[in-house]
């Protein structure tokens, strides 16, 4: 035994020796690296399979698209195409590419490309293309041009924000299940390219020299993977990272005030809302009384919605009663002062009293005006967030001071899925993120939408169907005029806004925060309310220029860290050597 | 040994190995059968799409078809894909097993100092020694894993910035060979650190009771009255006397070495199997908690079996009975 203590001393000494060396080797790393930490890992590289936030920050930077998006306001910007003509009926649209485009690996990248992401994607129905490409059609008229012609009047174009990929590389892949391609390549067009993915740890995007906006001013961006938030924001304030996605809520304040460190609150027109059974779909059991619109109204008057952002967002959120269908804020219509459904208890105990929902047995539960049941919802809400559950016992307990009981149940996002898709609810707490164009949210709440059976669910899941809602849902849709087609949705949300089928509670944050003593250029988009990273289309990346001197984190530390790291482990080798020592001498004393 | 002994041990392991495999495909699935709605909720899919990633993933058709499908590929040695990653199950545990290894199993080599602590408090009982490891031992023993962790991360890594504040590597690094091994030592030391500590109490205090047990023994009376050193009685007689519940203890734990450490390997984002099992759990991703459950559930049935091999070699009552 002793003679193993004693060579565990030594090895544990020599391994001390062995970091010191290291440690001062590794400082020749010259790269200039934007170190970002996020609580997510990558699911895919493949834009056909991948579906997360993280994978969509790697594909805004490897893909660039036909035209891009103004940082400010979201505005169709020339991107890959430097022009584009419109055909007299506004069906097709000609796309002329800039010229010597070249993807990363040096392959020119021509019309071809563009056509074939189109075509295939439309015909293979790729997940993050399909929707936009469904009814289009293009076709090369010579290297620099490509013609596009939707089958509908479609009023997203000239807007063409699909990522186009490389043929050379992908045109193989397509023959067989393209979702199944680890997409490992990392050639693009866009102003990084994926150098290397060590999942669950961190992934790495090299400049792309050939980017069309010409090369990025520092040389990769290391994207790493946190599992506690805590550890990510301490990551950020020893200096091992630049930048830190979705700061826990409670850490915020703290950075607010730090020097040194940026904090963003930034908006992209996710929101969270309550939602009530519409009861449109003919299946279920929810309660008669959410058919009532005063019922919503009433429940709508009794949630003090500043309140919840300001205890359950930490005043991390926005307090907007529009359902949020784009992170530009163009398309939220103002709701007259008297159609706002703002805190009031009293006017929403009132609201009930005339519609005859009283409490006659005395409970402290109103009843239906024919005295058949009592106003008690069933509340679902998740499992897996944060706010659900403070957000819950706020509004239970504003509910039943108008006298509107609740049932409270809690589910993982599949179950509460399959308990929306079967209709068996009353009210339940979720939220959505929108794309730029709100062409898809508004679908979501159309009669076509609506879940019937539930073994194929729709997308509508406030089971509310509206005649009106649907003929201006068509009307947009096709609608090539902007200004007109802003209106026809405003006139939507207010629809929507004053059926209260959904209440917003609020519009919720990218919480982020960032060191100043490493970069500058960090773009919102929007304009002064979005995030800096983690947006539509991120220009930040290609806007950002290392600050002199801050090239490296703090080199001249470390070799002092290491030399008190190499102490304490001679220290802890030295002890287990005395006491193998010690030990021998008493047992030679026994 | 009797043959039957080791046949009945092995028959009994395998029909264990046979039930976890039934029972963890038909766990996540009575919880949650349909996962593709809520993960592609807010996408945009149309209605045959969504049916295609149902087929993709092994979603469509009966239950028992699933399991039919589930049974064979695994047959094949094929697990399937993680519906997060579209990434084979295989290839991500192949990844966040080699990580694990290194940091629970160097944490329970150290803990296993905790023994020869726990043998000499045992053997000197009411000295100052063994006051103060027992105290010492319960103390670390008492602290949660997690707990340990955040200070340890705050103290040395955010505060004094003696380590990394996680991970295995500089992320980004261009370091290959021996400079790579001792970037992950330096990034394992708080960790693994983290960890024994966590361990060792346990050890420590199974160990002592073990020795006090068998200290109390008759036949050491007669060893000493046999004229031996005190230092022989301990180790010829004591020690291998005191060794059983130590090395079912031990056993156990390198059973557990592969279900990593959730804990810790979440406070160090640490890319092992316990945070592959923190992102599968969030999905659900059944394809990948099937793989972790069945890994981990193996080992630990392995670790069991040679546990119970050995105890029958070490106390040869066992394997006569």
């Amino acid at each position: 035994m002793k003679r193993q203590l004693g060579a565990l001393g030594l090895a544990i000494a020599a391994l001390g020796t062995m970091v010191v060396t290291t440690a001062n080797a590794s400082g020749g790393d010259e790269k200039v690296t934007l170190t970002v930490g996020l609580m997510q890992d990558l699911d895919s590289p493949n834009p056909t399979a991948g579906y997360l936030v993280s994978a969509y920050e790697l594909w805004n930077l490897q893909y660039a698209t036909l035209t891009d998006k103004a940082a400010d306001d979201f505005a169709t910007e020339p991107g890959l195409a430097e022009k584009w003509e419109a055909s007299n009926d506004g069906l097709t649209y000609t796309y002329t590419l800039r010229e010597g485009l070249k993807w990363s690996d040096g392959e020119p990248l021509t019309a071809d490309d563009v056509a074939w992401t189109i075509n295939t994607s439309r015909d293979q129905e790729w997940i993050n293309h399909s929707a936009t490409t469904a009814n289009l059609d293009a076709k090369v008229i010579d290297e620099r041009t490509v013609e596009i012609t939707s089958a509908v009047p479609d009023p997203k174009l000239p807007t063409m924000d699909v990522y186009i990929l490389p043929q050379h590389i992908w045109e193989e892949q397509a023959a067989g299940d393209i979702t199944t391609y680890a997409a490992d390549d990392g050639v693009g067009s866009g102003a990084f390219t994926l150098q290397q993915w060590n999942p669950g740890q961190d992934w790495t995007m090299v400049a792309n020299p050939n980017f069309w906006r010409g090369a990025p001013k520092f040389d990769q961006i290391v994207f790493r993977v946190f599992t506690e938030g805590s550890a990510m924001v301490a990551a950020l304030r020893a200096g091992e990272i630049d930048f830190v996605h979705d700061v826990p809520s409670e850490q915020f304040e703290g950075l607010t005030t730090e020097e040194g460190i940026e904090t963003v609150i930034g908006q992209q027109g996710g929101f969270s809302e309550l939602a009530m059974n519409g009861m449109a779909g003919g299946i279920g059991d929810g309660h008669p009384a959410l058919l009532d619109i005063d019922v919503r109204h009433a429940i709508a008057k009794a949630i003090d919605r500043q309140a919840l952002v300001d205890r359950v967002l930490l005043g991390q959120g926005e307090v907007n009663p529009i359902l949020g269908v784009s992170p530009d804020s163009v398309w939220f219509p103002e709701i007259p002062e008297a159609d706002q459904l703002n805190y009031d208890p009293a006017g929403a105990a009132k609201l009930l009293d005339d519609a005859g929902y009283l409490d006659t047995d005395g409970d402290g539960t109103r009843e239906m005006p024919d005295g058949s049941q009592p106003l008690k919802f069933r509340y679902a809400q998740l499992s897996d967030s944060d706010t659900a559950g403070p957000n819950q016992e706020l509004i239970t307990g504003w509910l039943k001071e108008i006298g509107i009981d609740t049932e409270v149940s809690t589910y993982d996002q599949t179950q509460l899925t399959d308990v929306i898709a079967s209709g068996e609810y009353d009210l339940f707490a979720w939220g959505w993120t929108p794309f730029v164009d709100p062409d898809p949210m508004l679908s979501y709440f159309t009669c076509a939408q609506v879940t019937t059976d539930a073994e194929s669910p729709g997308y509508n899941d406030a089971n509310w169907c509206s005649e009106e809602y649907d003929a201006l849902y068509e009307q947009q849709n096709q609608e090539l005029d902007r200004a007109k087609r802003v209106e026809l949705v405003h006139e939507m949300l207010t629809l929507f806004h004053n059926e209260s089928t959904y209440v917003v509670l609020y519009h919720d944050a990218d919480t982020q925060a960032y060191r100043t003593d490493r970069f500058t250029g960090w773009v919102r988009q929007p304009k002064d309310v979005g995030p800096v990273l983690f947006s539509n289309t991120s220009p930040s990346y290609w806007n950002l220029t290392p600050v002199d001197g801050g090239g490296d984190d703090g080199g001249t530390s470390t070799g002092l860290i290491i030399a008190i790291v190499a102490g304490a482990v001679v220290v802890l080798g030295a002890i287990v050597f005395f006491a193998a020592r010690s030990r021998r001498q008493q047992d030679d004393k026994e | 040994m009797r043959r039957r002994f080791v046949i009945g041990k092995i028959l009994g392991a395998l029909s264990t190995l046979v039930f976890v495999v039934v029972f963890n495909f038909f766990l996540f699935r009575v919880v949650n059968d349909d996962p593709i709605n809520s993960m592609f909720r807010g996408r945009n899919l149309t209605p045959e799409q969504l049916d295609r990633l149902r087929v993709k993933f092994n979603l469509d058709g009966t239950k028992w078809e699933q399991f039919v499908a589930y049974v064979r590929q695994l047959l094949h040695g094929d697990l399937g894909y993680s519906l997060k990653s579209s990434r084979p199950v295989s290839t991500v545990i192949a990844e966040a097993i080699w990580p694990t290894i290194l940091l629970v199993g160097t944490s329970t080599l150290l803990a296993m100092l905790g023994i020869a602590l726990g043998y000499r408090a045992g053997w000197r009982r009411g000295s100052t020694f063994d006051a103060t490891a027992t105290s010492v031992s319960m103390l670390t023993y008492s602290m949660p894993e997690y707990w340990i962790g955040m200070v340890a991360l705050g103290v040395f890594a955010a505060g004094l910035g003696w380590f990394p504040v996680g991970g295995l590597n500089d992320p980004g690094s261009t370091l290959t060979g021996l400079e790579r091994i001792l970037d992950q030592l330096h990034h394992m030391i708080l960790p693994a650190t983290v960890l024994a500590v966590a361990y060792i109490g346990e050890y420590m205090i199974v160990a002592r009771s073990a020795m006090i047990d068998t200290s109390r023994e008759d036949y050491l009376q007669l060893a000493r009255a046999k004229g031996l050193r005190e230092a022989d009685v301990r180790k010829r007689h004591a020690q291998p006397n005191a060794l059983l519940p130590v090395v079912s203890l031990s056993a156990i734990n390198f059973g557990f070495v592969l279900s990593g450490a959730i804990a810790v390997e979440s406070i160090f984002s640490w890319p092992g199997i316990g945070q592959q099992t923190q992102f599968a759990i969030a999905g659900p991703d059944f394809p990948m908690l099937q793989g972790l459950f069945l890994l981990i559930s193996a080992a630990v049935i392995l670790a069991n079996l040679a546990a119970d091999l050995l105890y029958g070699y070490l106390d040869p009552r066992v394997a006569g009975r």
